[in-house]
């Protein structure tokens, strides 16, 4: 216990290093008049996005994990993703006039995070192995990805090219009038979390067990998927897919910390996961004078050979 | 302690029908009767996970529509340990049966410093110490079901319900169980239910059988294993 709250507060210190040095690396030259602006408009919505995404990411992994009782689930593997994506794609591609603001591009992210959760989540009754269901995800993302080019075909090149910026990922698309909605999303889908830590902890024994400990095993299953929904249907909607963050930082937090206490791990995904993508971006800034690479190369650059070093120790 | 009065039992189609039966606090009751005759749904309609399809049941006076709806009184009065627990990655033995003070504890899961000294008395009580700090994945069979036993004895609940708990345990362990089971509910004052397919073992230590067969409960008190046995087949 004493271990492990040293071992977050060492990470914390280690986050605070990591942003100082982000916000360092992308100070832009300017006059000072200038750099206030850049500040506010450049600097600071790239620092919070690695940060809130990071977290956000991680969280809804544990959350998803938690529930469907496995390892390997996460937001992206699962295809709450390619939820999120597919209404954002009808969205942008299809151009609804009504829903050009930044509600129309949150509201069919969570519209589409949220109906790909409860989909996965009524696929998980019926297939129970592990394989089955990461498999029904893998199609479930394939299939969106081909609704996604059909609506391609009709788009304008505009909105082609608008689309598929967006989809590469990046911490570089939030704006600075777009940090509230970010932010709101973000808090109280981690307080809400935060008043989940007893359930989840009887969630590891199953719902069963859950039931007979005394949790209200239906009501706490709504709110995991609707908090997974709200956490990687906002980060999509702002920084498009991000891969293998949500599937592989809470898997790191119970092998470091081996534990399966909700609170400490909830602390552990936010404050790594957060560290995890703030360092990715401090190693693209590092080297973005020389290449260019989109986040979601670095994150699945590490996180997928992560992942199956641990399908292979598990074997 | 735990009071059927014409209780139907089943998923949509009634299994048993249990018109009137007590069962007492301080003992364990055996539920016999061959596979399919309905044990495991009338332990989860003990539970309360499984709504009656008629008549009445209380547990503890409380009846058990009641338990299905209050989640925290429902902790407080049964627990219920599964045929078996495969044991969790990472997760400790002294952590696992932590758990069972769930129903006890602040609403961040935190256990008191009483939760963790009665988790420390029952591993004590049953003899498993020595697993504290073992991963509940590293645990053989036997020690398993003693743990997932020390979870359900902190839960201190009236009612203890068991789902075939010795079906993987050797004779040895098997005895363990059931003597430590039998001292508990003794000393506790605690109404224990088990299901179990060990007529030999029920008969040995003399447990109150409630043999079911043809949707029926027949409460069968010292009686030779023929009986037993011929009451379990006439029916099937």
């Amino acid at each position: 216990m004493k271990r492990n709250v040293l071992f977050l507060v060492i990470i914390a210190l280690v986050l605070l290093g990591c942003s100082m040095l982000h916000l360092g690396l992308t100070n832009v030259q300017a006059a000072n008049a200038q750099a206030a602006i850049l500040f506010k408009e450049f600097r600071l919505p790239r620092l919070l996005s690695a940060l809130v995404a990071g977290a956000g990411l991680s969280l809804s992994g544990l959350l998803m994990q938690n529930l469907f009782r496995n390892p390997m689930a996460g937001p992206y593997v699962l295809g709450i993703n390619s939820g999120a994506s597919l209404t954002t794609a009808l969205f942008m591609l299809g151009g609804f006039p009504l829903m050009a603001h930044n509600f129309g591009l949150v509201g069919s992210a969570l519209l589409g995070a949220f109906l790909a959760a409860s989909f996965m989540f009524f696929v998980s009754w019926r297939v129970q192995q592990t394989t089955g269901l990461l498999l029904v995800g893998l199609m479930f993302a394939s299939f969106t990805g081909s609704i996604e080019s059909v609506l391609q075909s009709w788009a304008s090149p505009e909105q082609v090219k608008q689309f598929f910026l967006w989809n590469m990922g990046s911490l570089q698309q939030l704006s600075a009038a777009q940090i509230p909605w970010l932010l709101c999303l973000f808090i109280g889908a981690v307080i809400w979390s935060f008043l989940l830590v007893k359930s989840l902890n009887a969630f590891v024994l199953g719902s069963e067990q859950a039931f007979q400990l005394g949790i209200r095993t239906q009501r706490v299953r709504i709110a995991i998927l609707a908090i997974t929904a709200i956490l990687a249907g906002s980060i999509t909607a702002f920084c498009g897919p991000i891969a293998f963050v949500g599937l592989a930082i809470p898997n790191l937090g119970r092998q470091l910390l081996r534990t399966q206490d909700h609170l400490i791990l909830i602390l552990f995904c936010l404050l790594f996961g957060a560290l995890f993508l703030v360092a990715c971006d401090v190693l693209l800034l590092i080297g973005e004078p020389y290449f260019s690479l989109p986040i979601n190369v670095l994150t699945s650059l590490i996180g997928a050979p992560y992942i199956a070093y641990l399908i292979l120790r598990r074997s | 302690m735990i009071h059927f009065k014409q209780t139907q039992i089943g998923y949509l189609q009634t299994i048993c029908t249990i018109n009137e039966l007590k069962l007492e606090a301080g003992k364990v009751y055996a539920l016999l009767g061959l596979n399919g005759a309905g044990k495991s749904t009338l332990l989860k309609s003990m539970a309360a996970q499984l709504a009656l399809l008629g008549g009445e049941l209380l547990l503890n006076e409380y009846p058990v529509a009641q338990l299905r709806k209050d989640a925290a009184l429902r902790a407080r009065q049964i627990s219920f340990v599964a045929s078996h627990f495969d044991g969790v990655e990472h997760l400790q033995v002294q952590d696992y049966i932590g758990l069972g003070r769930l129903p006890y504890a602040n609403s961040f899961g935190r256990l008191s410093r009483l939760d963790e000294q009665e988790v420390r008395q029952v591993m004590e009580l049953l003899n498993i110490q020595h697993l504290a700090h073992k991963e509940t994945r590293a645990l053989s069979d036997g020690e398993r079901q003693m743990v997932s036993l020390a979870r359900a004895f902190v839960q201190d609940t009236p009612i203890l319900l068991l789902d075939e708990p010795a079906s993987y345990l050797d004779f040895l362990n098997r005895e363990n169980l059931l003597l430590s089971l039998l001292s508990w509910a003794k000393q506790s004052n605690k109404c224990v239910v088990l299901s179990s397919h060990d007529i030999d073992l029920c008969l040995e230590h003399q447990l109150p059988i409630l043999a079911l067969a043809g949707g029926q409960i027949h409460q069968l008190l010292d009686l030779p294993k023929k009986e037993v046995l011929s009451i379990l087949l006439k029916w099937s």
